[in-house]
């Protein structure tokens, strides 16, 4: 996918805007529940979470293929929560692929002007250009049971892409490759992304996956939007405890902030964050946490147990009481005997405060 | 984006077009004729005024400029109040439709789908949201309604409500009656006798597995209940105790022979065992229903080979229970196994493996770990047989002898003693019981939609079954085999010899026979069930995917009219369709159109099922993917699903076809001088003792049947084959 110089023509991205949208299935299950999110034009916004809180419903309702309970979607400010899914200019990449088995190639990516009962010569283009796109110029005439996974992925990119969609939508496109493959495809599909400026939706529950693709991620739990905000904004000042546990891994300390300064195992350390004053959960990554040099502020703790991991080690403390998770690079304490005193310190980012539990 | 138009416009031109220029009734006149006096407008009824202007309504509200989805709302109302005035006023005024009401009905409810679906109501395209309507409405009118009315012919004299009638049929003696007073012994007391047994055998049985006494008790009540209805179905007649002894020996045969042929179809380590069994499977779809009870003639009657040739007996005893219970389970030991066939082979083999390394030998792996998986098998099987031995007609028809059957009497007392209201009377019964087997059933089993659930064979190396067993079923099979064998062979050499039982000379008179008075009448059965399998096959396989892959509202309704064509008897529905279809705003003028209707209504269900087993091997995200390319749904459905279930369709094709050619009873009804059908005609001949045409005329049959099926399946691999030869 290097041909910097293919761009789709006739693409116009959209805004999405969901209000008060709710899904139900049946009486019991509540899937989506009264979420509010609106994407911007040319975004690429994944909504990451657990299994079974609602990724793929909100998908699937943007994209027309269920109704919602309440709310609506605004596609460019027009609602669209009743038109079927045909007439929303709306396009999606499936897990499985879902390539036409009975097809080729050609016919795969053909399929969406086909249909749209173009002239066969903007069909021919179309394809050669959305194929050129993905890279696969060459296999147009293969059927599609004859390719690699990575190769089906992108088959069913180009097929997207063709139709020239206004909002582009992915659920868990990567969940079928392999781990390295993942990695490259995802490159490729946010470059892509970013050269044809199309709003995009992405579904994954991988955070990793999330964090190196987006522009804006949405944490989902149980139907809900627990947070929404860059990659950045989500690692470093999560909003509920749920999302820091989701995305990295954390301390949860108990402490007490006035404004100012946090008090945490009997450590101050100034701190700004928007929150009142009063007791607090404070979040420490693992690898905000460093050994403190002689003469610098820091607090007692109780070395445990350690593991090498080669770059790392992954350590864990107790410190008055409460067991603490340290990542430190380098092997500092090799020969370290469990007992051990040690003196830790907070490094400046990875800190960050929550409500109390 | 939104639609600029409302798709509904064209249709409502329709509607009015057609209200315009075609009488809307045609009292007492064929449909085609012209009449000025019975035009909508001519007629000048409100309601009909109603219709014109809602169809003008829709077609001023389909051209407006407005937002998609609030057009899409005072459409619905448009087609809503079109459609139902139309109706309405067919129903008040009972005058038979005619073409102007047609053609407006056809466009309101077309200007209703599309409005359905662009009002977002309905979730789907205009032709999704149609489909589902015209759907409803056709299992409204062509299922409930005609039960309905059987209903209504049984309960319901002269505009009132009267049971009368319904208590003068279930008290007649050819219903039931007990004492025999001009038989020897006191049927009477026989049954108390038979009551007080069983009640104190199931109370003892109670007493020794230490129940409380309560439990005892009512065991006791329980046992008395059950051996008093035993007792009067041994010792009364008439049609009810008659058709329960049947059913009562004819259900468990077939459900433990079906049992006996899954596992060895399934696990025998023969091949040519496996091979036959799925030849037996193909047997009763290729065979009128009634056909092996007619062998059985040649076989076991007066002057049967076995009875008077080889034994030089010449006796009756075919005729009645002992004759159509046998042939009942000939015919029907291949549903269960079919059935069952199904529910052994999902049995995950690796359940087996594991039992096995854990110490169970095969004995233990059969009781503990095969038989309860396959109960709930074996509780379908029982009461399908159940079910299809209630419904049977034709071989209580040719071997009834002197006992009557429920499923006869609905036809006899219609066709032989002219009282509809009886007919409808034995019809609700029948029903009743049939609807009971069915909902037992369905309640036993839990959930479970009837359309939905297929079984899917599991790979993996099955166990085999332990050989004392597999030695005994194996003998079960080979004595079934060549007894079947040797019935289609007695049809086959009946149908040249010269006259069965008497003079075996080699002759072709039988055939010359049929060529003068049963070709005509095969031809034309077979240009009904080809018109008919058509429909069947495209409905069926329209609902399999509208209720497989879509929500909506109403799809309960669906799936239960098409489970009640599917369980209502052959002759219940004959009758339903004559009260239906012979009078009224339905009628139905030419005898054929309400023959193919049967038939479509009637094969719908195999269609429907052998869809549903196609779709369920589909992903459907292939078709959301069509969907997400902008495809309307029959595009989708045209370039997607079509292609990939050639093979299916054809299938669900030729066993629509094959069903209609072979159907009796609930045809038997339906067809008149002019529009006589082969399974009919046959039946009348085996009736008229007339067995070497009859012969011909089966032998025919069977043979067109299974060439047909052979010559389709392989048309239907060659093009699959083609599909996949694309695919890689
Ligand atoms: N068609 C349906 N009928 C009933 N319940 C459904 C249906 N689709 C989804 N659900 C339920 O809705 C909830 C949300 O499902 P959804 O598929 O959106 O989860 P998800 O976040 O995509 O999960 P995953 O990561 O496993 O794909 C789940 O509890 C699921 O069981
Ligand atoms: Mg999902």
């Amino acid at each position: 996918m290097d041909n910097a110089s293919t761009v789709i023509r006739g693409i116009t991205p959209a805004t999405v805007d969901l209000r008060g949208l709710v899904k139900r299935f049946g009486k019991d299950v509540l899937a989506v529940d009264d979420v509010d999110l609106f994407i911007e034009r040319g975004e690429l916004l994944t909504l990451l979470g657990p299994s079974g809180c609602g990724k793929t419903t909100i998908l699937r309702l943007i994209a027309g293929l269920e109704r919602p309970t309440e709310g609506q979607i605004l596609i460019d400010d027009d609602d669209v929560s009743r038109l079927p899914a045909y007439l929303r200019d709306i396009t999606m990449v499936f897990q499985s692929y879902a390539l036409f088995p009975h097809m080729n190639v050609f016919e795969n990516v053909a399929y969406g002007v086909r249909v749209a009962g173009r002239p066969q010569e903007e069909i021919r283009e179309r394809v050669a250009e959305a194929l050129a796109m993905v890279g696969l110029e060459e296999y147009a005439q293969r059927s599609t049971s004859a390719l690699s996974g990575g190769q089906q992925q992108r088959v069913a990119l180009a097929r997207a892409l063709v139709i020239r969609p206004r909002v582009l939508l992915f659920d868990e496109p990567l969940s079928n490759l392999d781990a390295k493959l993942r990695k490259r495809v995802r490159e490729d599909i946010r470059e892509l992304q970013q050269r044809l400026g199309i709003t995009s939706v992405y579904v994954t529950h991988d955070q990793e996956e999330a964090l190196a693709i987006s522009d804006r991620v949405v944490v989902m739990n149980q139907g809900v939007i627990e947070q929404i905000g860059s990659p950045h904004e989500l690692y470093t000042r999560p909003a509920t405890r749920f999302v820091a546990d989701f995305i990295g891994s954390a301390n949860f300390l108990p402490g007490r902030y006035d404004g100012r300064v946090v008090d945490v195992l009997g450590y101050q350390r100034p701190h700004e964050q928007d929150l009142p004053s009063g007791p607090v959960t404070v979040m420490v990554r693992p690898e905000a946490i460093e050994f403190a040099r002689p003469g610098e502020e820091g607090f007692e703790a109780t070395y445990l147990s350690s593991a090498y991991l080669g770059p790392v080690t992954e350590f864990i403390f107790d410190v008055t009481g409460v067991e603490v998770f340290a990542t430190i690079s380098g092997s500092g304490m090799s020969r370290a005997e469990r007992g051990d005193s040690v003196r830790l310190r907070f490094k400046d980012v990875g800190v960050s405060l929550l409500p109390p539990d | 984006m939104g639609l600029r138009f409302s798709g509904a416009w064209l249709p409502a031109l329709i509607a009015i077009v057609g209200f315009l220029a075609l009488p809307f009734g045609r009292p007492g006149r064929p449909f085609l004729t012209i009449d000025p006096n019975l035009y909508g407008w001519a007629i000048g009824h409100p309601l009909l005024w109603l219709v014109l202007a809602s169809a003008l309504a829709a077609l001023v509200i389909s051209l407006l400029k407005l937002p998609t989805s609030p057009r899409g709302d005072l459409l619905v109302v448009a087609g809503a109040v079109g459609l139902g005035a139309g109706v309405l006023w067919l129903l008040l005024t009972a005058t038979p439709f005619g073409m102007g009401a047609l053609v407006a009905a056809t466009g309101m409810a077309l200007v209703l789908g599309h409005a359905l679906s662009e009002s977002g109501r309905v979730q789907g395209d205009a032709f999704i949201a149609t489909s589902i309507l015209i759907v409803s409405l056709f299992v409204l009118l062509f299922i409930i309604y005609p039960l309905f009315m059987v209903l209504r012919s049984a309960f319901v004299i002269e505009g009132a409500f009267d049971l009368s009638q319904f208590r003068r049929t279930i008290g007649h003696p050819l219903f039931f009656f007990l004492e025999n007073p001009r038989s020897a012994i006191d049927e009477v007391g026989l049954t108390l006798r038979w009551g007080v047994v069983v009640g104190l055998l199931s109370a003892g049985w109670a007493l020794f597995r230490r129940q409380r006494l309560p439990v005892v008790l009512a065991r006791l009540v329980l046992g008395g209940v059950l051996g008093l209805i035993l007792g009067a179905m041994f010792y009364g007649r008439g049609a009810l105790p008659t058709s329960l002894l049947t059913v009562a020996i004819v259900a468990p045969a077939c459900t433990l022979l079906g049992l006996a042929f899954a596992l060895l179809g399934q696990r025998s380590r023969f091949r040519p065992v496996r091979r036959s069994l799925d030849v037996i499977s193909v047997l009763p779809i290729i065979t009128p229903p009634f056909i092996l009870a007619f062998a059985m003639i040649f076989l076991l009657g007066r002057r049967g080979i076995i009875t008077h040739g080889v034994f030089d007996i010449s006796s009756n005893w075919i005729y009645g229970i002992p004759g159509v219970a046998l042939a009942q389970i000939l015919a029907f030991t291949p549903i269960a196994y079919l059935l069952l066939r199904g529910s052994i082979s999902s049995l995950n083999p690796a359940l087996e493996e594991a039992a096995q390394t854990l110490g169970a030998g095969p004995w233990t792996t059969l009781k503990t770990i095969t038989w309860p998986l396959v109960r709930p098998g074996l509780a379908a099987a029982f009461l399908l047989s159940m079910i299809e031995s209630l419904a049977d007609f034709g071989n209580p028809m040719i071997l009834g002898g002197d006992r009557n059957f429920l499923a006869t009497e609905v036809y006899l007392s219609l066709t032989g003693r002219y009282n509809a209201h009886e007919a409808a009377s034995y019809g609700v019964v029948l029903l009743a019981l049939v609807l009971l087997a069915f909902f037992v059933q369905r309640w036993w089993l839990g959930g479970g939609s009837f359309v939905t659930v297929t079984g899917k064979p599991s790979g993996g190396a099955l166990a085999p079954i332990p050989r004392a067993i597999e030695v005994l079923l194996s003998a079960v099979l080979v004595v079934w085999t060549l007894f079947v064998a040797s019935l289609y062979v007695s049809i086959v050499v009946g149908s040249f010899a010269q006259l069965w039982g008497v003079n075996y000379s080699l002759t072709t008179r039988h055939y010359r026979d049929f060529m003068t008075a049963g070709w005509p009448v095969f031809l034309y059965t077979a240009r009904v069930a080809a018109i008919s399998a058509v429909p069947a096959m495209l409905l069926g396989f329209l609902v399999a995917y509208l209720v497989s892959r879509h929500r909506f509202w109403g799809r309960r309704f669906v799936e239960f009219g098409s489970l009640l064509s599917f369980a209502t008897p052959g002759t219940v529905m004959g009758v339903a369709y004559i009260f239906a279809f012979n009078t009224g705003p339905w009628l139905l003028t030419a005898s054929a159109t309400i023959i193919i209707l049967a038939l479509v209504f009637r094969n719908m269900p195999v269609a429907i099922r052998a869809a549903v087993a196609g779709l369920a091997q589909i992903d459907p995200s292939l078709e959301e993917a069509s969907t997400m390319l902008r495809a309307r749904s029959f595009t989708t459905l045209r370039r997607v699903l079509f292609p990939l279930l050639v093979n299916t369709l054809v299938t669900g094709l030729i066993f629509a076809f094959v069903s209609a050619m072979t159907a009796v009873s609930q045809v038997i009804f339906l067809v008149s001088p002019g529009n006589q059908l082969a399974t009919v005609l046959l039946l009348g001949w085996v009736e008229q003792g007339q067995l070497g045409r009859a012969a011909a005329m089966g032998t025919i049959l069977i043979v067109s049947m299974l060439l047909t099926i052979l010559v389709v399946l392989a048309l239907a691999q060659r093009i699959s084959a083609r599909v996949v030869r694309v695919e890689s």
